[in-house]
Protein backbone atom coordinates (compact mmCIF):
# COMPACT_ATOMS: atom_id res chain seq x y z
CA UNK A 1 0.00 0.00 0.00
CA UNK A 2 1.23 3.47 -0.91
CA UNK A 3 0.64 5.77 2.07
CA UNK A 4 -0.02 9.39 1.16
CA UNK A 5 -0.15 12.16 3.75
CA UNK A 6 -0.06 15.35 1.71
CA UNK A 7 -1.25 16.97 -1.52
CA UNK A 8 1.50 18.19 -3.81
CA UNK A 9 -0.54 20.52 -6.03
CA UNK A 10 -3.55 20.79 -8.29
CA UNK A 11 -3.69 20.54 -12.07
CA UNK A 12 -6.30 23.33 -12.19
CA UNK A 13 -3.81 25.76 -10.64
CA UNK A 14 -1.76 25.62 -13.81
CA UNK A 15 0.79 23.34 -12.25
CA UNK A 16 2.47 21.27 -14.94
CA UNK A 17 2.05 17.57 -14.46
CA UNK A 18 3.31 14.45 -16.03
CA UNK A 19 0.94 13.18 -18.71
CA UNK A 20 1.80 9.70 -17.57
CA UNK A 21 -0.34 9.65 -14.45
CA UNK A 22 -2.84 7.49 -12.64
CA UNK A 23 -6.29 8.57 -11.50
CA UNK A 24 -8.29 8.11 -8.36
CA UNK A 25 -12.00 8.66 -9.02
CA UNK A 26 -13.99 9.73 -5.97
CA UNK A 27 -17.44 11.04 -5.15
CA UNK A 28 -17.92 14.50 -3.66
CA UNK A 29 -18.70 12.97 -0.28
CA UNK A 30 -15.53 10.85 -0.39
CA UNK A 31 -13.47 13.94 -1.16
CA UNK A 32 -14.34 15.32 2.27
CA UNK A 33 -12.66 12.42 4.04
CA UNK A 34 -9.14 12.74 5.34
CA UNK A 35 -8.55 9.00 5.63
CA UNK A 36 -9.48 6.32 3.12
CA UNK A 37 -8.09 3.43 1.12
CA UNK A 38 -8.73 3.07 -2.59
CA UNK A 39 -7.20 1.64 -5.73
CA UNK A 40 -6.25 3.90 -8.66
CA UNK A 41 -7.15 3.13 -12.27
CA UNK A 42 -3.56 1.95 -12.61
CA UNK A 43 -4.04 -0.58 -9.83
CA UNK A 44 -2.03 1.25 -7.14
CA UNK A 45 -3.33 0.55 -3.63
CA UNK A 46 -3.45 3.98 -1.95
CA UNK A 47 -3.93 4.66 1.77
CA UNK A 48 -4.73 8.32 2.19
CA UNK A 49 -4.15 9.86 5.60
CA UNK A 50 -4.30 13.65 5.50
CA UNK A 51 -3.96 16.08 8.38
CA UNK A 52 -7.27 16.99 10.06
CA UNK A 53 -9.09 19.70 8.17
CA UNK A 54 -7.29 19.00 4.91
CA UNK A 55 -9.61 17.74 2.18
CA UNK A 56 -9.23 16.80 -1.45
CA UNK A 57 -10.60 18.53 -4.52
CA UNK A 58 -10.84 17.64 -8.17
CA UNK A 59 -7.43 17.85 -9.82
CA UNK A 60 -5.32 17.38 -6.70
CA UNK A 61 -2.00 15.66 -7.34
CA UNK A 62 -0.73 13.00 -4.97
CA UNK A 63 2.97 12.25 -5.21
CA UNK A 64 5.06 9.48 -3.75
CA UNK A 65 4.33 6.59 -6.08
CA UNK A 66 5.97 5.62 -9.33
CA UNK A 67 3.67 7.98 -11.21
CA UNK A 68 1.68 11.01 -9.99
CA UNK A 69 -1.91 10.25 -8.99
CA UNK A 70 -4.59 12.75 -9.94
CA UNK A 71 -7.90 13.03 -8.08
CA UNK A 72 -10.97 13.04 -10.29
CA UNK A 73 -14.32 13.95 -8.80
CA UNK A 74 -17.17 11.81 -10.12
CA UNK A 75 -20.22 13.42 -11.69
CA UNK A 76 -23.39 13.12 -9.63
CA UNK A 77 -27.12 13.61 -10.05
CA UNK A 78 -28.05 17.27 -9.62
CA UNK A 79 -31.14 19.40 -10.17
CA UNK A 80 -30.70 22.73 -11.93
CA UNK A 81 -33.06 25.65 -11.38
CA UNK A 82 -33.34 28.57 -13.76
CA UNK A 83 -35.62 31.29 -12.44
CA UNK A 84 -37.83 33.30 -14.80
CA UNK A 85 -37.50 36.28 -12.46
CA UNK A 86 -34.14 36.68 -10.65
CA UNK A 87 -36.04 38.59 -7.95
CA UNK A 88 -37.28 35.21 -6.73
CA UNK A 89 -33.79 34.07 -5.71
CA UNK A 90 -34.45 34.43 -1.99
CA UNK A 91 -37.54 32.23 -2.26
CA UNK A 92 -35.53 29.65 -4.23
CA UNK A 93 -32.84 29.69 -1.56
CA UNK A 94 -35.50 29.24 1.11
CA UNK A 95 -36.94 26.17 -0.65
CA UNK A 96 -33.58 24.48 -1.24
CA UNK A 97 -32.16 25.50 2.13
CA UNK A 98 -35.14 24.02 3.91
CA UNK A 99 -34.12 20.65 2.39
CA UNK A 100 -30.59 21.16 3.72
CA UNK A 101 -28.89 20.87 0.32
CA UNK A 102 -25.62 22.50 -0.61
CA UNK A 103 -25.87 24.72 -3.70
CA UNK A 104 -23.71 26.01 -6.49
CA UNK A 105 -24.56 28.95 -8.73
CA UNK A 106 -23.20 29.26 -12.24
CA UNK A 107 -24.40 31.72 -14.89
CA UNK A 108 -27.61 32.40 -12.94
CA UNK A 109 -28.45 28.70 -12.73
CA UNK A 110 -28.72 27.14 -9.25
CA UNK A 111 -27.54 23.55 -8.84
CA UNK A 112 -28.04 21.20 -5.91
CA UNK A 113 -27.62 17.43 -5.43
CA UNK A 114 -30.62 15.16 -5.89
CA UNK A 115 -31.00 12.05 -3.80
CA UNK A 116 -33.36 10.22 -6.18
CA UNK A 117 -34.76 10.58 -9.70
CA UNK A 118 -38.19 11.17 -8.19
CA UNK A 119 -36.97 14.38 -6.56
CA UNK A 120 -37.30 16.34 -9.79
CA UNK A 121 -41.08 16.03 -9.53
CA UNK A 122 -40.99 16.93 -5.82
CA UNK A 123 -39.02 20.11 -6.44
CA UNK A 124 -41.11 21.05 -9.48
CA UNK A 125 -44.10 21.09 -7.14
CA UNK A 126 -42.20 23.15 -4.57
CA UNK A 127 -41.21 25.67 -7.22
CA UNK A 128 -44.68 25.84 -8.78
CA UNK A 129 -45.87 29.41 -8.66
CA UNK A 130 -42.40 30.94 -8.52
CA UNK A 131 -41.72 30.59 -12.24
CA UNK A 132 -38.72 28.36 -12.78
CA UNK A 133 -37.43 25.70 -15.17
CA UNK A 134 -36.03 22.64 -13.44
CA UNK A 135 -34.09 19.76 -14.92
CA UNK A 136 -31.96 16.89 -13.76
CA UNK A 137 -28.49 16.16 -15.03
CA UNK A 138 -25.22 14.51 -14.07
CA UNK A 139 -22.33 16.85 -13.44
CA UNK A 140 -19.36 17.40 -11.19
CA UNK A 141 -20.84 19.38 -8.32
CA UNK A 142 -18.67 21.76 -6.32
CA UNK A 143 -20.72 23.30 -3.52
CA UNK A 144 -20.53 26.90 -2.47
CA UNK A 145 -18.60 26.77 0.79
CA UNK A 146 -19.63 30.05 2.41
CA UNK A 147 -21.62 28.16 5.02
CA UNK A 148 -21.08 24.70 6.40
CA UNK A 149 -23.91 22.70 4.93
CA UNK A 150 -25.01 19.16 5.51
CA UNK A 151 -27.46 17.04 3.59
CA UNK A 152 -30.22 14.71 4.61
CA UNK B 1 1.73 19.93 20.09
CA UNK B 2 0.10 18.15 17.19
CA UNK B 3 -1.82 15.13 18.38
CA UNK B 4 -1.98 11.84 16.57
CA UNK B 5 -5.25 11.48 14.71
CA UNK B 6 -6.79 8.15 15.63
CA UNK B 7 -8.82 6.51 12.84
CA UNK B 8 -12.57 6.64 13.47
CA UNK B 9 -15.49 4.66 12.18
CA UNK B 10 -19.12 5.68 12.52
CA UNK B 11 -21.91 3.13 12.82
CA UNK B 12 -25.45 4.30 12.10
CA UNK B 13 -28.80 2.73 11.39
CA UNK B 14 -32.42 2.52 12.48
CA UNK B 15 -33.47 1.79 16.06
CA UNK B 16 -33.06 -1.91 16.80
CA UNK B 17 -31.08 -2.74 13.66
CA UNK B 18 -28.13 -4.03 15.71
CA UNK B 19 -25.62 -1.18 15.95
CA UNK B 20 -24.53 -1.97 19.52
CA UNK B 21 -24.68 -5.71 18.85
CA UNK B 22 -22.40 -5.36 15.82
CA UNK B 23 -19.91 -3.45 17.99
CA UNK B 24 -20.14 -6.14 20.69
CA UNK B 25 -19.32 -8.78 18.06
CA UNK B 26 -16.67 -7.00 16.04
CA UNK B 27 -14.62 -5.53 18.92
CA UNK B 28 -13.53 -8.95 20.28
CA UNK B 29 -12.30 -9.91 16.79
CA UNK B 30 -10.28 -6.70 16.49
CA UNK B 31 -9.01 -6.94 20.08
CA UNK B 32 -7.84 -10.52 19.40
CA UNK B 33 -5.64 -9.13 16.63
CA UNK B 34 -4.07 -6.69 19.07
CA UNK B 35 -5.92 -3.47 18.22
CA UNK B 36 -6.72 -1.00 21.01
CA UNK B 37 -10.21 0.40 20.69
CA UNK B 38 -12.44 3.00 22.32
CA UNK B 39 -16.21 3.16 21.85
CA UNK B 40 -18.42 6.26 21.97
CA UNK B 41 -22.13 5.49 22.02
CA UNK B 42 -24.53 8.33 21.23
CA UNK B 43 -28.11 8.15 22.35
CA UNK B 44 -30.79 10.77 22.80
CA UNK B 45 -31.44 10.35 26.52
CA UNK B 46 -30.31 6.88 27.57
CA UNK B 47 -26.84 5.50 28.21
CA UNK B 48 -28.13 1.93 28.30
CA UNK B 49 -26.26 0.76 25.18
CA UNK B 50 -22.98 2.17 26.46
CA UNK B 51 -23.55 0.55 29.86
CA UNK B 52 -24.27 -2.82 28.22
CA UNK B 53 -21.22 -2.68 25.95
CA UNK B 54 -19.03 -1.63 28.90
CA UNK B 55 -20.37 -4.52 30.96
CA UNK B 56 -19.97 -7.11 28.19
CA UNK B 57 -16.71 -5.98 26.59
CA UNK B 58 -14.81 -4.30 29.42
CA UNK B 59 -16.04 -5.51 32.82
CA UNK B 60 -16.67 -9.16 31.93
CA UNK B 61 -14.08 -9.77 29.22
CA UNK B 62 -11.43 -7.13 29.83
CA UNK B 63 -11.09 -6.40 26.10
CA UNK B 64 -10.71 -2.67 26.79
CA UNK B 65 -10.64 -0.47 29.88
CA UNK B 66 -14.06 0.44 31.28
CA UNK B 67 -13.41 4.17 30.93
CA UNK B 68 -12.92 3.76 27.16
CA UNK B 69 -16.60 2.89 26.61
CA UNK B 70 -18.21 6.31 26.68
CA UNK B 71 -21.94 7.06 26.65
CA UNK B 72 -23.06 10.39 25.22
CA UNK B 73 -26.63 11.50 25.89
CA UNK B 74 -27.03 14.02 23.13
CA UNK B 75 -30.59 15.26 23.46
CA UNK B 76 -32.48 16.32 20.33
CA UNK B 77 -32.47 14.46 17.01
CA UNK B 78 -30.04 11.52 16.97
CA UNK B 79 -28.42 12.54 13.69
CA UNK B 80 -27.63 16.03 14.93
CA UNK B 81 -24.74 14.87 17.12
CA UNK B 82 -22.97 12.97 14.33
CA UNK B 83 -23.73 15.15 11.33
CA UNK B 84 -24.87 18.75 11.74
CA UNK B 85 -23.01 19.57 14.91
CA UNK B 86 -20.57 16.84 15.88
CA UNK B 87 -18.78 19.13 18.36
CA UNK B 88 -19.81 17.07 21.39
CA UNK B 89 -18.30 13.93 19.87
CA UNK B 90 -15.25 15.75 18.55
CA UNK B 91 -14.42 17.16 21.99
CA UNK B 92 -14.58 13.64 23.48
CA UNK B 93 -12.34 12.35 20.67
CA UNK B 94 -9.81 15.13 21.16
CA UNK B 95 -9.59 14.23 24.83
CA UNK B 96 -9.09 10.56 23.90
CA UNK B 97 -6.37 11.48 21.40
CA UNK B 98 -4.60 13.49 24.07
CA UNK B 99 -4.85 10.96 26.90
CA UNK B 100 -4.75 7.71 24.92
CA UNK B 101 -2.44 8.04 21.92
CA UNK B 102 -1.99 4.26 22.08
CA UNK B 103 -5.47 3.75 20.62
CA UNK B 104 -5.72 2.29 17.09
CA UNK B 105 -9.41 2.92 16.50
CA UNK B 106 -12.40 4.86 17.83
CA UNK B 107 -15.86 3.46 17.08
CA UNK B 108 -18.68 6.02 17.19
CA UNK B 109 -22.20 4.65 17.40
CA UNK B 110 -24.98 7.06 16.46
CA UNK B 111 -28.39 7.07 18.04
CA UNK B 112 -30.99 5.04 16.15
CA UNK B 113 -32.20 7.10 13.22
CA UNK B 114 -33.79 6.94 9.81
CA UNK B 115 -32.47 6.20 6.31
CA UNK B 116 -30.94 9.64 5.88
CA UNK B 117 -28.35 9.17 8.62
CA UNK B 118 -24.81 10.02 7.64
CA UNK B 119 -21.72 10.96 9.62
CA UNK B 120 -19.94 14.25 9.14
CA UNK B 121 -16.64 13.48 7.38
CA UNK B 122 -15.05 15.65 10.07
CA UNK B 123 -16.15 13.09 12.64
CA UNK B 124 -15.81 9.67 10.97
CA UNK B 125 -13.40 8.38 8.33
CA UNK B 126 -15.49 5.33 7.54
CA UNK B 127 -19.25 4.97 7.74
CA UNK B 128 -20.99 1.65 8.35
CA UNK B 129 -24.75 1.72 7.89
CA UNK B 130 -26.67 -1.22 9.33
CA UNK B 131 -30.21 -2.30 8.56
CA UNK B 132 -31.95 -5.54 9.41
CA UNK B 133 -33.93 -8.12 7.52
CA UNK B 134 -36.91 -7.73 9.85
CA UNK B 135 -37.42 -4.21 8.48
CA UNK B 136 -38.57 -5.91 5.24
CA UNK B 137 -36.77 -6.87 2.04
CA UNK B 138 -37.76 -3.54 0.47
CA UNK B 139 -35.20 -1.73 2.64
CA UNK B 140 -32.12 -1.68 0.34
CA UNK B 141 -34.04 -0.60 -2.78
CA UNK B 142 -35.68 2.29 -0.95
CA UNK B 143 -32.22 3.84 -0.89
CA UNK B 144 -31.55 6.97 1.12
CA UNK B 145 -28.31 8.70 1.97
CA UNK B 146 -27.27 6.14 4.59
CA UNK B 147 -27.67 3.11 2.33
CA UNK B 148 -26.27 4.84 -0.74
CA UNK B 149 -23.36 6.78 0.69
CA UNK B 150 -22.00 4.52 3.43
CA UNK B 151 -18.64 2.82 3.00
CA UNK B 152 -20.06 -0.54 4.07
CA UNK B 153 -23.72 -1.58 4.17
CA UNK B 154 -24.43 -4.28 6.75
CA UNK B 155 -27.68 -6.27 6.59
CA UNK B 156 -28.27 -7.94 9.96
CA UNK B 157 -30.52 -10.69 11.33
CA UNK B 158 -30.40 -12.98 8.29
CA UNK B 159 -31.85 -15.78 10.45
CA UNK B 160 -35.14 -13.88 10.70
CA UNK B 161 -35.73 -13.79 6.92
CA UNK B 162 -38.04 -16.85 6.75
CA UNK B 163 -39.95 -15.69 9.83
CA UNK B 164 -40.81 -12.28 8.40
CA UNK B 165 -41.24 -13.35 4.78
CA UNK B 166 -38.18 -11.44 3.58
CA UNK B 167 -36.15 -12.61 0.58
CA UNK B 168 -32.39 -12.34 1.01
CA UNK B 169 -32.04 -12.73 -2.77
CA UNK B 170 -34.13 -9.61 -3.36
CA UNK B 171 -32.14 -7.69 -0.75
CA UNK B 172 -28.88 -8.82 -2.36
CA UNK B 173 -29.96 -7.84 -5.89
CA UNK B 174 -31.26 -4.45 -4.75
CA UNK B 175 -28.17 -3.73 -2.64
CA UNK B 176 -25.95 -4.56 -5.63
CA UNK B 177 -27.97 -2.30 -7.89
CA UNK B 178 -28.08 0.64 -5.45
CA UNK B 179 -24.46 0.33 -4.27
CA UNK B 180 -22.70 -0.54 -7.53
CA UNK B 181 -19.17 -1.63 -6.73
CA UNK B 182 -19.31 -0.54 -3.11
CA UNK B 183 -19.53 -3.33 -0.56
CA UNK B 184 -22.37 -4.76 1.48
CA UNK B 185 -22.43 -7.77 3.74
CA UNK B 186 -25.10 -10.01 5.29
CA UNK B 187 -24.52 -10.72 8.97
CA UNK B 188 -26.16 -12.46 11.86
CA UNK B 189 -24.80 -10.91 15.03
CA UNK B 190 -26.25 -13.73 17.12
CA UNK B 191 -23.98 -16.30 15.46
CA UNK B 192 -21.13 -14.08 14.18
CA UNK B 193 -21.97 -15.05 10.58
CA UNK B 194 -20.45 -12.34 8.36
CA UNK B 195 -19.01 -10.38 11.29
CA UNK B 196 -15.48 -11.50 10.37
CA UNK B 197 -15.99 -9.85 6.98
CA UNK B 198 -16.87 -6.56 8.72
CA UNK B 199 -13.74 -6.85 10.90
CA UNK B 200 -11.66 -7.60 7.78
CA UNK B 201 -13.01 -4.52 6.02
CA UNK B 202 -12.20 -2.31 9.01
CA UNK B 203 -8.67 -3.73 9.20
CA UNK B 204 -8.06 -3.22 5.47
CA UNK B 205 -9.95 -0.01 4.70
CA UNK B 206 -9.51 1.97 7.94
CA UNK B 207 -6.51 0.56 9.78
CA UNK B 208 -4.57 0.12 6.52
CA UNK B 209 -3.36 -3.32 7.50
CA UNK B 210 -2.99 -6.21 5.15
CA UNK B 211 -6.12 -8.24 5.80
CA UNK B 212 -8.60 -7.97 2.99
CA UNK B 213 -12.18 -9.07 3.41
Amino acid sequence: MLRITSISGNIHDGRPHDADSEHLCMSRIELEKSRLRRETDGGTDVGLSLDPGMTLRDGDILAGGNRPIIIRQLAERVISVKLDDPGMRVLAGHIIGNRHRPIAVENDVIYFPAQADSELEVFEKLFAGIGATLSMEKRVFTPHTGAEIHEH
Amino acid sequence: MKMKRIPRIGIGGPVGSGKSMLIERVVPMLAAKGYSISIISNDVISKEDADRMRENLATKRGLLPENLVIGLATGGCPHTAVREDPSMNISVIEELEEKHPELDLIIIESGGDNITTTFSPRLADYFIYIIDVAGGDKYPRKGGLGIESCDLLVINKTDLAPLVGASLEIMKDDAQRIRGKRPFVFVNCMTDEGVGTVAGRIIHDVLFDSEKA
